[in-house]
């Protein structure tokens, strides 16, 4: 670039910025260059960068195994919800972490088994079961679940998310469907 | 409306006299080697950015350490370009900057009125010595771990200080993990901060003083 | 710059700037297309070399040779110009001039000059510290990186080199021959280094110096052998061997079936040679012990020279001839040395007749006929009786080299009588007339294993002895013997002992037990356990033999807790291995147990039988004889206790009455003893006894 400048007859007109059209032109082409590769630096490690920050959220999801609760025995027919802790292996990034996840379980029968989370589907607090209004009740906005986990009363846009059981020699499982 | 736009902005924060001044200032005709500086800046840049991506998930732990570097180089997505631009960026900075010093001595660039430029200069390149020397053990591999023994060894070698430098680097008799995180901490915090400062300093020096022109072989 | 000069200055930079461009886009543009330049360049490095990263961290790891980012490299090597106290004159003062002198360049440059030819000074001096950097980073650069030893898994030569020699050497060290080297790791001719021998073995010291003088051969040898060979395995090992391994590739026996490329297509020649050279050092006394000792014993006579002998050397051929045998001896003289060497009990007179016939080109080395006529055959028509091979293929010149110094210096044949005199002065109180060891008189509970077996001479060349000799072994309660060390023996004395104990390798007097096989042992029941890994050395019943007695006074002075640790953890200086790492503690404590019931009197075992104890006596000492001439024969346990010349030879239950044990203890009526030409340990003739009298149980 600066080869060509250095030419005679150009070099004389480039010493008056405003001076020719054909400087105009050419300087309208070096700005839009140095927009074109600004642009280009940007997104060749934007793009990456984005995906590098994404990374982890977006290979997370691979925890479709059956949770093992423990024993039916525990569980009596028609006994409220019992809130029942399980541990899982979580790997986030580098990392493998014990996680315990617990989950309300009732039974009617004693051999179909309703799991639900325990978890309110507001923001996220963590709810208890109330004896005394047959319900669970979430401390954070005194939302209120019926049994079957449907909304009573207050913010919950949903009724508690509800998990697919199974059972196996005696022993409940459950996952997120 | 974009110029309407502008102007209110210019009303309030008068951009447009910063943009005259910084910008569209003349300067003396130049040649190519006058980009090394600008080259220089723009890696910095670049190392600015990799390396805070790459804190979001190195832990200065020295077990954690390992595995996170591990983690970001074998299986996060573009870990390895990130990684790779931080690292080889150190080497393309260290390469620039010496190459920007000796035009500036070639040039005698670093005479009357551009002193305080020079001076901020001589000590922006110990900075990027010292970035490199802090981030080479970041990793906390067998390279990273011996090359640092070494490196804080040499520290010791000095009469009356040498022992307290060794210290003061190692944060105790050995390489431990209070070495590991006082070089993280240096790394990503102390030298970032002086970086900074000197090129904010080294920059508007730069602007006020106008480049300095390639000298003919009678100046 | 005066007040006047800056004025002008800035008088004409502001004219330069009138005729000069906008910074943006102009200016810009260029800075942006280096920029886009520069990111292509770290982008293709980040993807096409990426970012290593090794193995974590080991701090206990001391082989890993560190070596800093590549800007840190001119450092780096300007500190090795700068050993022990001038380094901080590398590491501090000469980085710190060049800093001073960079912060302090406006004001030590105050001329107006600006471009650089007006500037010589400031130009030179900037050139040359540039060029100076350049080149420490390209030496830096060029030096063989030493390979990165333990975290490769296992690289014993690395490992040897990083713990020894690392310390003072760093990754390489500069050395002027292969001789030198050798001689300044086992001698003392380097100043500053002690001897390395009586720490390192020989096979050790010629791994480092294969190591440091071949590198490469040494990272050959890694990648292309290591897989299968231990080091130890193959330095040092016979170049003949070596050469034809290489050469037959697959086709060579021991790697048939073992999927070894066809060596000649896979390494080229100078490569072979590397590995070659790293595996066989140029070791005079080692190369004519593999190569020369089979056949010429400690030394050959040479004739002619050293250059002739280095041409029969390198060219090999019939180099032997034994014509003048045929005239010298006469005809029965012939026949007592074919009887000698044949079977050397047989004629007494030989060895005299053979110092005079045939030492001159044998030395004491006695070759060993298989049988008696070909050896007549042979002594009598003389001639080329061995062809020796042409080493010139197989050893390199430096080794030939080293070959003929040796033999040169071999030929000094020492006088033994002076030496074994020598020896039982001042080595057989601690070490036994026959170097068999014994118990430390320096330190108690401690004991001296034997020195003359095979494995202790083979792995010890000259040097080492020597040296061991000379600076005695203070961890061991050795005293320094040499007079250089303030000992009673001048240098030539020392070099007289070395002789005798060399003397010793042709038949060592003492073996070692067999090994013992690792891993965990079966038997649970102590009495078995002792029978199977103690009784080798100490005594079916304890009384002793290679190690200690378990008698009263031994009882006495050991507590339980002592001889558990005897046991778990072994004698550093002797055979007696820790076997925590073979027995679980359960089996020592209770063999602790059953040593407190041992008397340390042979006969208290019960556990004598034909098949374990007896059989094997009697075919070391009675087969050879008895199975092929009649009467007794003891191959059988149906025979041993049923033939004899007159009635059995064995009476079960009556030792005293039984013919065998009659003839050993020598009170037979007719007189005989046996066996007749050797002598039987006390300890076998007691067992036998003992056998006889617990009524000679088969198994």
């Amino acid at each position: 670039m600066q080869g060509s400048e250095e030419r005679p007859g150009r070099a004389e007109r480039s010493a008056d910025p405003e001076g020719s059209t054909s400087d105009v032109h050419r300087r309208r082409f070096l700005r839009r260059a140095i927009l074109a590769i600004g642009a280009g630096i940007t997104a060749a490690l934007g793009i990456p960068a984005f995906a590098f920050v994404t990374g982890p959220s977006r290979t997370g999801v691979d925890e479709e195994t059956w949770i093992r609760l423990g024993s039916t025995a525990s569980i009596e027919p028609g006994a409220p919800p019992t809130l029942i802790k399980a541990t899982v292996l979580r790997r986030s990034g580098y990392l493998t972490e014990e996680q315990e996840i617990s989950v309300f379980v009732t039974s009617e029968t004693g051999t179909e088994f309703t799991v639900l989370s325990n978890i309110c589907t507001h923001l996220a607090c963590r709810v208890r079961w109330v004896e005394e209004q047959e319900g669970f009740f979430c401390p954070c906005h005194n939302a209120v679940f019926g049994p079957d986990g449907a909304v009573v009363q207050g913010p919950p846009p949903r009724p508690l998310d509800s998990f697919e059981s199974m059972v196996e020699d005696g022993q409940l499982y459950f996952r997120e469907a | 409306m974009a110029s309407r736009l502008s102007e209110w902005f210019d009303e309030r924060t008068g951009w447009r006299g910063s943009w005259t001044a910084v910008f569209l200032r003349k300067i003396p005709k130049v040649n190519w080697a006058y980009t090394l500086g600008s080259a220089t800046l723009f890696v910095l840049v670049l190392q600015f950015v990799t390396g805070i991506l790459l804190t979001l998930y190195y832990v200065p732990e020295p077990q954690q350490a390992y595995a996170s570097v591990d983690y970001v180089t074998n299986e996060l997505p573009f870990g390895w370009l990130i990684r790779g631009i931080h690292h080889w960026g150190a080497s393309a900075m260290v390469l620039l900057a010496v190459l920007h010093m000796v035009r500036v001595i070639a040039y005698g660039a670093y005479k009357y009125p551009r002193e305080v430029t020079w001076i901020t200069g001589v000590a922006l390149l110990l900075l990027t010595f010292a970035f490199g020397f802090t981030g080479y053990l970041l990793p906390w591999d067998q390279r990273a771990y011996w090359a640092t023994v070494v490196g804080t060894e040499i520290g010791a070698v000095p009469p009356l200080v040498g022992d307290f430098t060794k210290d003061l680097m190692l944060g105790g008799d050995e390489i431990s993990g209070l070495t590991l995180s006082r070089f993280f901490g240096a790394h990503v915090w102390v030298l970032p901060s002086l970086t900074v400062l000197l090129v904010a300093i080294h920059l508007y020096l730069v602007v006020r003083n106008g480049i300095s022109a390639p000298p003919k072989r009678n100046e | 710059m005066d007040q006047e000069e800056r004025k002008q200055y800035l008088e004409d930079y502001e004219k330069a700037k009138k005729k000069g461009i906008p910074f943006f886009p102009d200016a810009v543009f260029k800075d942006a297309v280096v920029a886009l330049v520069v990111f292509l360049v770290i982008v293709g490095l980040a993807t096409f070399v990426g970012a290593s990263l090794e193995e974590i961290a080991d701090p206990s790891d001391e082989s890993f040779t560190p070596r800093p980012e590549w800007y840190f490299l001119f450092l780096f090597q300007l500190f090795k110009f700068f050993p022990g106290s001038l380094e901080v004159v590398g590491v501090f003062v000469i980085p710190m001039v060049a800093l001073v002198f960079l912060i302090l360049l406006p004001w030590t440059d105050r001329s107006p000059r600006r471009h650089w030819s007006g500037r010589p000074v400031v130009t030179s001096i900037t050139l040359f510290l540039l060029a100076g950097a350049l080149i420490l980073t390209v030496q830096a650069l060029l030096e063989e990186p030493p390979p990165a030893a333990a975290s490769a898994g296992g690289d014993q030569v690395a490992q040897l080199y990083s713990t020894n020699c690392s310390g003072c050497h760093g990754s390489a060290v500069a050395v002027a021959s292969r001789d030198e080297l050798l001689e300044a790791i086992r001698g003392e001719t380097h100043e500053g280094m002690l001897a390395w021998n009586p720490e390192l073995t020989a096979d050790e010291i010629e791994a480092l110096v294969g190591f440091v003088l071949s590198p490469t051969g040494h990272v050959l040898f890694e990648s292309n052998c290591a897989d299968c060979h231990d080091l130890d395995s193959l330095v040092a090992s016979d170049a003949i061997e070596l050469r034809r391994a290489i050469d037959e590739g697959p086709d060579y026996p021991p790697h048939e079936n073992v999927g070894v490329p066809v060596w000649n297509e896979a390494l080229n020649s100078v490569d072979q040679g590397k590995i070659l050279a790293f595996l066989t050092a140029a070791d005079g006394q080692r190369l004519w012990t593999q190569e020369c000792a089979s056949c010429h014993g400690q030394s050959v006579a040479v004739s002619g020279g050293r250059a002739a002998l280095e041409d029969v050397i390198r060219t090999g051929g019939a180099h032997l001839d034994l014509d003048a045998f045929q005239a010298a001896p006469g005809p029965d003289d012939i026949e007592t040395l074919a009887l000698y060497v044949s079977d050397p009990p047989a004629a007494p007179d030989g060895a005299a007749l053979f110092g005079r016939v045939c030492a001159a080109c044998h030395a004491t080395r006695v070759p060993h006929a298989a049988d008696y006529e070909p050896a007549r055959r042979l002594i009598a028509q003389g001639g080329a009786h061995e062809i020796t091979r042409p080493w010139g293929d197989f050893l390199s010149d430096e080794q030939i080299d080293a070959l003929v110094d040796h033999a040169l210096r071999a030929i000094e044949l020492p006088d033994l009588t002076e030496a074994a005199r020598l020896y039982s002065q001042n080595c057989a109180a601690c070490h036994g007339e026959q170097g068999e060891g014994g118990v430390n008189p320096t330190r108690s509970g401690d004991i001296i294993a034997p020195i003359s077996t095979e494995e202790y001479l083979a792995t010890r060349d000259d040097a080492t002895l020597r040296a061991i000799i000379s600076q005695g072994q203070p961890n061991f309660g050795m005293s320094p013997f040499a007079d250089t060390f303030g000992g009673p023996l001048s240098s030539e004395q020392v070099d007289l002992l070395v002789a005798f104990m060399r003397a010793w390798e042709d038949d060592p007097p003492v073996d070692l037990p067999p090994e013992v096989p690792s891993g965990p042992v079966q038997a649970a029941d102590p009495a078995s356990v002792y029978l199977a890994l103690c009784s080798q050395c100490h005594g079916d019943s304890g009384e002793g033999g290679l190690g200690v007695a378990f008698d009263d006074a031994w009882q006495q002075s050991r507590t339980d807790r002592e001889i558990f640790d005897d046991i778990n953890l072994g004698h550093a200086a002797t055979s007696m291995i820790a076997w925590g790492e073979v027995l679980p503690s359960q089996q020592i404590q209770d063999l602790v147990s059953y040593l407190r019931t041992l008397t340390g009197e042979a006969g208290t075992s019960a556990a004598l039988t034909y098949d374990a104890t007896i059989r094997p006596i009697f075919d070391a000492y009675c087969s050879s004889c008895h199975g092929t001439l009649g009467g007794w024969t003891g191959t059988s346990y149906e025979e041993a206790l049923t033939t004899g010349i007159a009635g059995p030879t064995i009476i079960p239950g009556d030792p005293d009455n039984s013919r065998l044990v009659q003839s050993l203890i020598g009170t037979h009526p007719d007189g005989v003893v046996m066996p007749p030409s050797v002598e039987m340990s006390a300890a076998d003739i007691q067992k036998i006894l003992d056998w006889v009298e617990a009524g000679a149980p088969e198994r």
